[in-house]
């Protein structure tokens, strides 16, 4: 199979801090990626080497077969991102930056069927810092989706949302999947990882502990179910005991 | 150029949705051209002098815009875009973030003309205004004055780590500039002790150069501020690309 994204022995460190350490990943192309970690873990420091938005100590990362830092305008043609807490100009409304996201690409999706497919199609007008947490997180989302990717990088998809959204989210995000988008994504819902994710890493301290399908790292792990499974590989099992 | 038009108008738009540039750069300036026009118009300038108050203070007018634009609109959105990683959603696009700096560019040099020919309107309409000068050497010379002030202003952005800080340096500029230039207090009203301190503003400079255009003057004698105006051009614009950070 093609592969979407291939890290080899990346790493990033911050003064003394080991944000990233040794990363290697492949994510094959229509498959749904899942970078799992507690936070502060190098979730979004790996995704940022990734993008080349940060420029990582050692290692090498290819993007749909392109370097994201000397290819850049080439590749994000065809890669979404939503970063976390996204925040946007002052006073501008959910349809001038769907208006001027749209504007960035040579293919894009047509931003007004994506407002409909995400429920946010009254609030065109609506300026993006009136927006509810959940609203402002779906359009985010939204956004990423415009370039009409090949490749989206969601990271922490859902925080903020009610059940309500993302269940729409997934249910969107898995017809594009149908259709053959690769999805990179972070998160923290457990429930959300087991249903969307064809795959997982899990980081603890910027070090790959565990990568593997959802079921074979439940059945490596002595627990039954990924929520605990995650915790005793994230090393978070016995500190989560000790508390009870 | 789709993604530079339509960024042109949403950028346009949010920039008068804010209101602070159409204020301080053109209704004040509009504003004190109507005031000083009617308080000392046509008087000359002083006693036996062959042209008029408002003559002298037309190029003073005139870079208000500028001020407001350079020292203010461009580095304060320029940092707030960076603080709130506006900048860094564009390094992952196909677009570069310089695009969007352009565009404030753009828009805050449109802002900045708008309000020097509404000057001239007001000052050549309501209070007989003429320029005596050349109006070709006039623009060049604002131009001059202009690529100084905004390269003033992107230093600022530059250097600034956070948008608290591009804030107080940009008051700290924008304020006194504007007061002891001659921008708003007519130079020639100060105190000659005041004068050689207000001469160390880049801004007074300027303005000098403005006024003399403006009046006619030989070239030969308005030398210092267009090297003046040159040298911080050069200096701030290199300044501003060694310190730039996009986040």
């Amino acid at each position: 199979m093609e592969k979407a994204l291939i890290v080899k022995d990346l790493a990033k460190s911050y003064g003394n801090v080991t944000a990233v350490d040794s990363l290697k990943l492949e994510v094959q192309k229509g498959e749904i990626f899942g970078l799992l970690g507690h936070n502060g873990a190098g979730k979004t420091t790996s995704i940022e080497c990734i993008l080349g938005v940060k420029k990582p100590d050692r290692g090498s990362v290819e993007v749909l077969g392109m370097n994201p830092v000397t290819q850049r305008k080439q590749l994000f043609e065809k890669v979404g991102v939503q970063f976390q807490q996204t925040s946007y100009q002052d006073k501008i409304t959910v349809a001038e930056i769907c208006e001027v996201t749209y504007s960035l690409y040579k293919n894009p999706a047509d931003w007004k069927e994506l407002l409909k497919a995400f429920g946010l199609v009254d609030f065109q007008k609506q300026l993006v810092s009136e927006l509810s947490g959940g609203e402002r997180q779906k359009l985010s989302v939204l956004l990423a989706l415009i370039p009409k990717p090949e490749l989206v990088f969601l990271d922490e998809l859902t925080t903020g949302l009610d059940s309500k959204a993302r269940r729409d989210i997934w249910k969107y995000l898995e017809s594009l999947k149908a259709k053959g988008l690769t999805i990179f994504l972070t998160s923290h819902y457990m429930d959300e990882v087991e249903i969307l994710c064809d795959r997982i890493c899990i980081l603890k301290k910027g070090l790959a502990v565990a990568l593997d399908s959802v079921p074979a790292l439940i059945q490596q792990s002595p627990y039954d179910n990924l929520e605990e499974a995650y915790l005793w590989y994230s090393g978070e099992e016995e500190n989560a005991n000790e508390s009870l | 150029m789709r993604a530079f038009s339509t960024l042109l108008k949403t950028e346009s738009k949010l920039m008068l949705r804010g209101m602070d540039t159409p204020i301080f750069g053109v209704a004040f300036p509009v504003g004190f051209a109507v005031i000083l026009g009617m308080i000392v118009g046509n008087k000359p300038a002083f006693e036996g002098a062959d042209f008029s108050f408002l003559q002298q203070s037309f190029g003073a007018l005139t870079s208000i815009g500028i001020c407001a634009t350079g020292l203010m609109s461009v580095p304060l959105t320029v940092a707030d875009y960076r603080h709130k990683k506006v900048l860094k959603r564009f390094r992952v696009t196909p677009v570069s973030p310089a695009l969007l700096l352009l565009v404030q560019f753009v828009i805050s040099f449109m802002i900045s003309v708008i309000s020097m020919l509404l000057v001239y309107s007001v000052c050549a309409l309501f209070f007989g205004y003429r320029m005596i000068g050349s109006p070709w050497a006039f623009m060049l010379a604002y131009m001059l004055v202009l690529l100084a002030i905004y390269a003033i202003g992107m230093m600022l952005a530059s250097i600034s780590p956070n948008i608290k800080t591009a804030n107080l340096l940009c008051s700290l500029v924008y304020f006194p500039m504007l007061l002891l230039s001659g921008a708003t207090i007519p130079y020639e009203v100060m105190p000659k002790i005041m004068q050689k301190a207000m001469d160390v503003l880049p801004l007074t400079q300027g303005i000098k150069l403005l006024k003399g255009i403006s009046l006619g003057i030989p070239t030969e004698n308005v030398l210092l501020p267009i090297i003046l105006m040159a040298g911080f051009t050069i200096v701030c614009t290199a300044l501003s690309l060694r310190f730039f950070r996009w986040e």
